[in-house]
């Protein structure tokens, strides 16, 4: 399935499961919740909404950051999205990003993964500073993601 | 002992509805735009009763096969013209909301915690199983949990008509005329016994019974259990149905979860795992079940097993034991349901509750076991066991799926857990036309039953349903009580 395109480029990653569709969306919510670099103390507001606190390196230090995220454009088991807002530093920090993953069916049982982040929201002065932050965090979790599903799948 | 009728009425309706939820409000709501005149009498302080702090989702099927379901999930307990009653009608749940002024949206969440809130069917693997779909008043978390936003919809839907409703005001007894008609509703209100006659009908809508000792001990197949829902719901709708010769049904049947009991609060705390990292274990500290596998409203049927050589139920109370990793992962209790929901706020990394006592902590298994007074050795060889078997990714014992299991490491923590019901299914008899009806299978004239007390789920329960049914036999029941001729 392809993903539209929307906000800046962050990362992209695609790769293949030795799994059904269908076993890879049974997987994935459980997986990305446990992958997700730094993520403490989540609180799942309701079924497509958590919020948590985010342990990030940046600039030699190591901050915590708030981290909300809604599940959105959910369609399993085909694709959906997760709309990430960051927050921190006393409000210095905030970015607004969009995770989504895509699963597609390919030969004998296996499905292709594409996991792409997006920033969909960010001030002159975010670019500047938290961009490749974004970019690492967001490479780290599709790392993460790939590893994990194909030890479980 | 019948109540006598009364001389001379306090309050006269067409229609009283007995108990404020979600069956109550759309039978009321249905018989006064039919026309009648509607009171509300509801015996806390408050509407809303489990309506209100549930999951909050309602069933609109997406075709009639769903009705093969529903009948393989009732184990022939309902008759097969009142689930296919229910199933016409529910396929309308979704217009019904919509022209009443609300917007739903599909519940369609991802499956992250355990026990799992699904999105689709409870038992996947039964016919019809793909026609489970769950939707909720469309709206933010900002507008509310499902469950708050349905509550404001419906509750709304009775300001905006002006129906009466007279809160604290609980209803005691049925008043039956020399034909067995149900005339009026006996009731407690400011001290007083108060008379509401009844000129077309009487809808009792009041809930069940699980926050009634005395009948949970003796119908309910594991004891002790607790309640995640409202104190109200004490089974006052059976006793007034009993005392006038109606019939009972599915008294044995709950929906029932896992939850947490302080001695400070009246519910118990619906509890579930956000990290695979977690076991169950016995009060002897012996695993018993694949964890990760149980439909979320069935759990007391993993807990029913009595031990007859010891007169006891070893799996009443369990011990769930989980890590460091699970503790920081998020509350135990989420608050996504539940009447503790709005009292009480669980920490995030579950500290505050470690600190109160609610969970144990230990650097070691042994150390954990004496604090839950539980056999060291014997914990310890559960959990090495369960250790192995996770590293090996395989369950050889249970089954759990490799994805779900993951090795405990030190410090580990144990919270006690406690068969929890959402509600009890048991109530009225009734048919499909909502009419509550005697030993004989007669309906009662004039007597009419919606929602959870005496609901249509008799065996096995699929999720949403019981908003679902509220909304449909409570429309049913609101349609035939305005229909009736007026006795008077």
């Amino acid at each position: 399935m392809r993903i539209p395109m929307a906000g800046k480029a962050l990362a992209e990653r695609e790769f293949i499961v030795n799994a059904t569709p269908d076993r890879v969306w049974r997987l994935i919510g459980k997986v990305i919740f446990s992958v997700l670099p730094g993520m403490e103390s989540m609180e799942i507001l309701d079924e497509n909404n958590f919020r948590s606190l985010l342990r990030v390196k940046m600039m030699g230090s190591e901050w915590v950051l708030k981290l909300k995220g809604e599940m959105v454009d959910i369609s399993p088991p085909e694709s959906f999205s997760v709309r990430l807002l960051l927050e921190g530093l006393g409000g210095l920090v905030k970015a607004d990003q969009k995770v989504t993953l895509a699963m597609t069916p390919v030969e004998k049982g296996k499905t292709s993964v594409t996991c792409r982040a997006t920033a969909e929201d960010m001030g002159f002065l975010q670019r500047a500073f938290l961009t490749r932050q974004a970019r690492m965090f967001a490479r780290e979790t599709f790392e993460a993601i790939e590893k994990r599903l194909k030890e479980l799948a | 002992m019948k109540v006598s009728v009364p001389e001379k009425w306090d309050m006269e309706y067409d229609v009283v509805v007995v108990g404020w939820g979600s069956a109550g409000t759309v039978a009321a709501v249905t018989a006064h735009d039919q026309g009648a005149k509607v009171v509300i009498l509801e015996k806390m302080a408050d509407g809303g009763g489990n309506s209100s702090i549930c999951g909050g989702n309602i069933i609109v099927p997406k075709g009639k096969e769903f009705l093969e379901y529903l009948y393989a999930l009732s184990f022939k307990t309902t008759e097969r013209e009142i689930l296919e009653t229910f199933v016409e009608e529910a396929l309308k749940n979704g217009d019904w909301i919509r022209q009443m002024g609300a917007d739903v949206q599909v519940f369609r969440p991802l499956e992250v915690a355990y026990p799992t809130m699904i999105a689709g069917a409870g038992f996947p693997h039964v016919r019809g199983a793909e026609n489970v779909v769950k939707y909720n008043i469309k709206g933010t978390p900002e507008e509310g949990k499902p469950s708050q936003r349905l509550w404001k919809f419906l509750s709304g839907l009775v300001s905006k008509r002006g129906i009466k409703v007279l809160t604290a005001t609980p209803a005691q007894e049925l008043v039956p005329n020399a034909r067995g008609e149900i005339i009026g509703v006996i009731a407690q209100r400011e001290g007083k016994r108060i008379s509401i006659k009844a000129r077309r009908g009487v809808i009792l809508t009041c809930g069940g019974y699980e926050n009634d000792p005395w009948m949970k001990w003796d119908y309910l197949p594991v004891k002790p259990l607790y309640f995640l829902g409202t104190p109200g719901n004490t089974g006052d709708g059976i006793r007034m149905v009993q005392k006038i010769g109606g019939d009972i049904w599915h008294m044995t049947r709950l929906a029932c979860l896992i939850g947490f009991k302080a001695p400070e609060f009246e519910a118990a705390f619906w509890v579930a795992f956000l990290s695979e990292g977690f076991l169950f274990v016995d009060k002897y500290g012996r695993r018993f079940v694949n964890e990760a596998g149980i439909e979320i409203h069935e759990y007391y049927k993993e807990l029913s097993h009595f031990d007859i050589e010891k007169m006891e139920y070893p799996r009443i109370p369990l011990w769930a034991i989980f890590d460091e990793q699970t503790r920081r992962r998020g509350p135990l209790s989420r608050g996504t349901a539940g009447y503790n929901r709005d009292l009480y706020s669980w920490s995030l990394d579950n500290s505050v509750e470690i600190a109160k006592g609610w969970v144990q902590q230990g650097k070691t298994v042994a150390e954990l076991a004496s604090k839950i007074s539980m056999e060291p050795k014997v914990l310890e060889e559960t959990l090495a066991r369960y250790n192995y078997l996770s590293k090996a990714g395989k369950d050889e014992d249970f089954g759990r799926p490799r994805e779900d299991l993951r090795a405990l490491e030190s410090p580990f923590y144990a919270i006690q857990l406690w068969p929890s019901l959402i509600n009890t299914q048991g109530g009225p008899r009734r048919d499909k036309e909502s009419r509550v009806l005697d030993p004989d299978r007669k309906p009662v004239p004039r007597l009419y039953a919606a929602g959870e007390l005496g609901s249509i789920w008799g065996f096995l329960y699929q999720g949403a349903c019981n908003i679902g049914e509220a909304l449909v036999f409570g429309r049913i029941a609101g349609k035939n009580a305005a229909a009736e001729k007026p006795w008077s």
